[in-house]
C-alpha cells in the first residue's frame, strides 16, 4: 500500500519526444507499457483490499454489545465448523499488518475500516489518474514513431 | 578481423545480459523492501493512534500472544530503521548496476557499428 505521489518530481527533465530516435522511442514505449501493466495489477490488489475493508465495515454495522450470547459457527478449517456463542461483543481484534493485532471497541473499529477504505480508494484514484496520464504519453509516442517511420520510408 | 569483433560482441552481450539480470533482481528486492516499509509505517501509525492501555497481540504461528504496546512500537520502529538501511544499500546497488549496464550497452553499439562497417568493406572487396 504505497503512498503515491501525483506531483512532478523536481529532478525530472522535460524531453521533447520529437528529438528522440525510433529506438529510444521504442524503449520509452516499452517502459510505459510495463508501468501501465503494473498500474493495472496494483489497481486489482487495491480493489481486493478495498472490498476486504468494506466487508469488515459492513459486518460491524450489524454487530454491537447486543450481539452477546448469539450463536455462531466457528470455522475450524475452510469447510468444517463448530457451533459457538459470541462473548465480549463490545470489542473486536483487528489485524493491522505485519502480524500485529489490536483490540478496538466497535466505534473505533468502524472508524478504522472507514479510514482504511478511504485510504485505499484515494490510492486507487491516484493510480487511475496517473495511468490516464501515462497512456496519453504512450499514445503520443506511438504517433511519433509512426510519423518517423513514414518519413523514413519517403526519404 | 570480423571474427574477432564477433567474439567481442558476443562476450559483451553476455555480460550485458548478466548485469541486466542482476539489475532486475535488485529492483524486485527494492520493491519488496518498499512494500515492507509501507506496511510497517502503516502499523506504526495504527499503534500510535491506540490509547496507552490498548491491547496489542502478536501472531506467532497459530496463536495470538499479548504484547505490550511500548514493546510493539519499539519493535516496529527498529524494523523500519533496518528496512531503511537495506533500502539505501539496494539503491546504491541499483545505481552501480545501471551505470554498468549503460557502459555495456554503449560498447555493444560500438561493436555492432564496427561489425557492420567491416561487413560493408568485405562486401565491397569481394
Amino acid at each position: 500500500m504505497a503512498q503515491i505521489s501525483a506531483t512532478e518530481q523536481p529532478h525530472m527533465k522535460q524531453i521533447d519526444l520529437a528529438t528522440l530516435n525510433i529506438q529510444q522511442l521504442g524503449t520509452l514505449k516499452q517502459q510505459l507499457d510495463q508501468e501501465l501493466d503494473l498500474f493495472q495489477e496494483s489497481l486489482q490488489s487495491l480493489k481486493m483490499a478495498q472490498q476486504k475493508f468494506q466487508t469488515s465495515n459492513e459486518t460491524l454495522q450489524n454487530f454491537d454489545a447486543d450481539s452477546e450470547g448469539k450463536d455462531i459457527l466457528v470455522p475450524l478449517t475452510g469447510s468444517m465448523y463448530v457451533p459457538g456463542k459470541l462473548i465480549e461483543t463490545s470489542n473486536v481484534i483487528i489485524d493491522i499488518g505485519t502480524r500485529y493485532y489490536v483490540e478496538k471497541d466497535i466505534p473505533m473499529a468502524k472508524d478504522y475500516f472507514q479510514r482504511k477504505t478511504k485510504f485505499v480508494t484515494e490510492q486507487m484514484e491516484k493510480i487511475q489518474y496517473l495511468g490516464l496520464e501515462k497512456s496519453k504519453i504512450r499514445d503520443a509516442i506511438v504517433e511519433i514513431i509512426q510519423l518517423k517511420l513514414n518519413q523514413q520510408q519517403q526519404g | 578481423m570480423s571474427e574477432d569483433l564477433q567474439k567481442k560482441l558476443q562476450s559483451e552481450l553476455t555480460s550485458f545480459k548478466t548485469v541486466q539480470k542482476e539489475l532486475q533482481k535488485a529492483i524486485s528486492t527494492r520493491q519488496q523492501l518498499d512494500g515492507q516499509l509501507n506496511e510497517n509505517e502503516i502499523v506504526k501509525t495504527e499503534l500510535n493512534i491506540l490509547p496507552a492501555d490498548g491491547k496489542v497481540f502478536k501472531s506467532v504461528g497459530p496463536v495470538l500472544i499479548k504484547t505490550e504496546l511500548v514493546e510493539a512500537k519499539e519493535n516496529v520502529s527498529k524494523r523500519i530503521d533496518y528496512i531503511n538501511k537495506e533500502l539505501n544499500k539496494v539503491d546504491g546497488l541499483i545505481g552501480t548496476l545501471e551505470k554498468k549496464q549503460d557502459a555495456h550497452r554503449e560498447s555493444l553499439q560500438k561493436y555492432q557499428q564496427q561489425l557492420q562497417q567491416a561487413q560493408v568493406k568485405a562486401a565491397l572487396h569481394s
